[in-house]
């Protein structure tokens, strides 16, 4: 028994290093290619090392407004999402209402219904709107999957809450939606910033809505990217602007490192 | 035990009304569609249910669907476990799990288009860490013409891609056991396999239904990712579901993508209602 307890640790650390050495791989080749001039230019031979890609990231006006766009589209989607989420996310937590179940596995058929099943209607709807070919088209868009998955998170965050606490403030005389605003929502304050991750995840990777929504004009960073790919392939800058857009994301990553797996303590509506 | 209140109707209202515009009225206009031969918008044609004729009994989507079926089970089969074990393996301290997590995250970051060239830059037999290397464990240089070989690539970066998910929510949920449930665990003496079984499996059911369902259904349409490797090759070994309709839709075949994607939510539906069940059952062991 001693040699056993002794052991797994070690095994563990083992393991979890080969899984985070394997995570990195890709990433690391993404860094190590993004310093590499892959194009000869007046100044750098190709393979010299450079910081030529980044600078030429700055430079080029179209993947500044990329940058723009992607962070724009991704704020409206969690500004949209995150305030209709919370008092749905509160219903399913709290109430049984009629046709509840059913509403949950239309919610779950939604999250899960692959976005080019839906690609043709939504392009012809949103054009309709005269929101496509705007931030505004993708924000909309990325509620399909966003909405289902925030009230998931939510609802997780608010069920931890005793109920004992809404029964006191309705006692003391306030209404569901009052005691949801002073009370609920600085409870679940981060249980909010993590939806607000998750959304940012989901959305700011999606390509295929963000493909035919944008064919002409607010195009975001991915689409920018594959907009750099044609008969000479700068890589090195391709790589460097990947690099670039990971940067907002691991940054909210770390901030919200130690509340990231909160959301999934109970895992059900 | 929760409210019986109806008015929940009025807090899920709003988020009823988005999901309708952004889902349910797309699925009318596909269902729609789907009936109709159609050139351009203003000029169709009543074929009923011609397109889910032709498409049922087409070979090719009974192949394409075998495929994506048999890449998900693949998938499920490594990255659950996998993720379940990383999951057991993050140290306990604060610090060091928080930092972990967010290390293994990163892959979740990296636009979904950029996933295919990340990897076929790390395979590239010149200039890529693994493609340099891996002529010597007799990994060929012209993979790619290999059926086996393309999808030893897309499992990988699947895996690579997705298992994260899986780990942040085992570990949520694992998060949620007492310590004092481990005392009790250590003074019976029971092994890790028991303690496993016990007390982590337990409380990790309704997490790992949810992984499973995730997973499940964004590996059975994969989309984006797949196609870049080696465009659906060798051989139309790698075309998935997805892909074909990808297909259909770039080259205008308004009716017939409109039928297969009708086909695909369907099979979203079953999916999700099986899961649904599953979640009831769950929950009805659980009370007893």
């Amino acid at each position: 028994m001693s040699a056993l307890s002794r052991y797994p640790p070690m095994i563990k650390r083992i393991g979890l290093m080969c899984f985070i050495i394997f995570a990195c791989l890709p990433l690391a080749q993404m860094t190590m290619i993004s310093f590499i001039a892959t194009l000869p230019t007046a100044e750098n031979a190709v393979g010299t090392a450079t910081f030529g890609n980044y600078l030429g990231i700055w430079t080029d006006p179209h993947l500044r407004a990329a940058f723009g766009n992607s962070i724009a589209y991704v704020l409206i989607n969690i500004c949209i999402t995150v305030p209709i989420a919370v008092p749905a996310a509160y219903a399913f937590s709290r109430m049984s209402f009629l046709g509840d179940k059913h509403l949950f596995l239309a919610f779950i058929a939604f999250r899960i219904t692959p976005p080019v099943v839906l690609t043709l209607p939504i392009f012809q709807l949103f054009s309709n709107l005269g929101i496509v070919n705007s931030v505004w088209g993708i924000a909309l868009a990325h509620c399909l999957f966003n909405l289902p998955i925030s009230i998931w998170i939510l609802q997780g965050f608010i069920s931890a809450i005793p109920k004992e606490m809404d029964e006191a403030a309705f006692l003391d005389g306030y209404s569901r939606p009052r005691f949801i605003w002073t009370f609920l929502l600085p409870q679940i304050s981060s249980g909010i910033a993590v939806t607000a991750f998750f959304c940012f995840m989901f959305s700011w990777v999606e390509v295929v809505f963000a493909r035919i929504l944008t064919t002409t004009n607010g195009k975001p960073i991915s689409m920018a990217i594959n907009a750099l790919f044609g008969f000479q392939t700068d890589i090195g800058l391709v790589m460097a602007v990947t690099f670039a857009s990971m940067m907002p994301g691991a940054v909210f990553l770390f901030a919200m490192r130690n509340h990231l797996s909160r959301g999934f303590r109970i895992g059900r509506i | 035990m929760k409210y019986h209140d109806n008015t929940g109707w009025l807090y899920v209202l709003p988020a009823i009304l988005v999901l309708g515009l952004v889902g349910l009225f797309p699925l009318i206009t596909v269902i729609n569609y789907s009936f109709f031969e159609i050139f351009i918008l203003d000029a169709r044609f009543w074929v009923g249910t011609e397109w889910y004729a032709q498409i049922i009994g087409s070979n090719r989507f009974w192949a394409s669907f075998g495929r994506s079926t048999l890449f998900s089970i693949l998938v499920l089969i490594i990255q659950i476990p996998l993720g379940i074990v990383i999951a057991l393996c993050i140290p306990r301290g604060k610090v060091w799990a928080g930092l972990t997590l967010a290390v293994i995250a990163l892959p979740l970051l990296v636009p979904w288009n950029m996933i295919p060239s990340l990897w076929l830059s790390l395979l590239n037999p010149e200039t890529g860490i693994l493609g340099r290397m891996m002529p010597h464990i007799g990994w060929p240089t012209d993979w790619k013409l290999s059926a086996t070989h393309t999808w030893m690539v897309l499992i990988a970066m699947d895996v690579w891609h997705w298992t994260s998910l899986v780990v942040i929510l085992c570990y949520g949920a694992l998060t949620t056991i007492p310590a004092a449930h481990y005392q009790a665990a250590a003074i019976d003496g029971a092994g890790p396999w028991r303690v496993f079984r016990f007390i982590q499996f337990p409380k990790l059911q309704h997490v790992l239904l949810m992984a499973v369902l995730l997973r499940f259904m964004d590996s059975f349409m994969i989309y984006t990712e797949a196609f870049p490797i080696n465009a659906g090759g060798p051989n139309g070994a790698t075309m998935f579901l997805a892909v074909d309709l990808g297909e259909d839709i770039k080259a205008f075949n308004y009716g017939p993508s409109a039928a297969r994607s009708v086909l695909y939510f369907l099979i979203v539906l079953t999916v999700a209602w099986a899961f649904t069940k599953t979640q009831a059952k769950l929950d009805r062991e659980h009370a007893q």
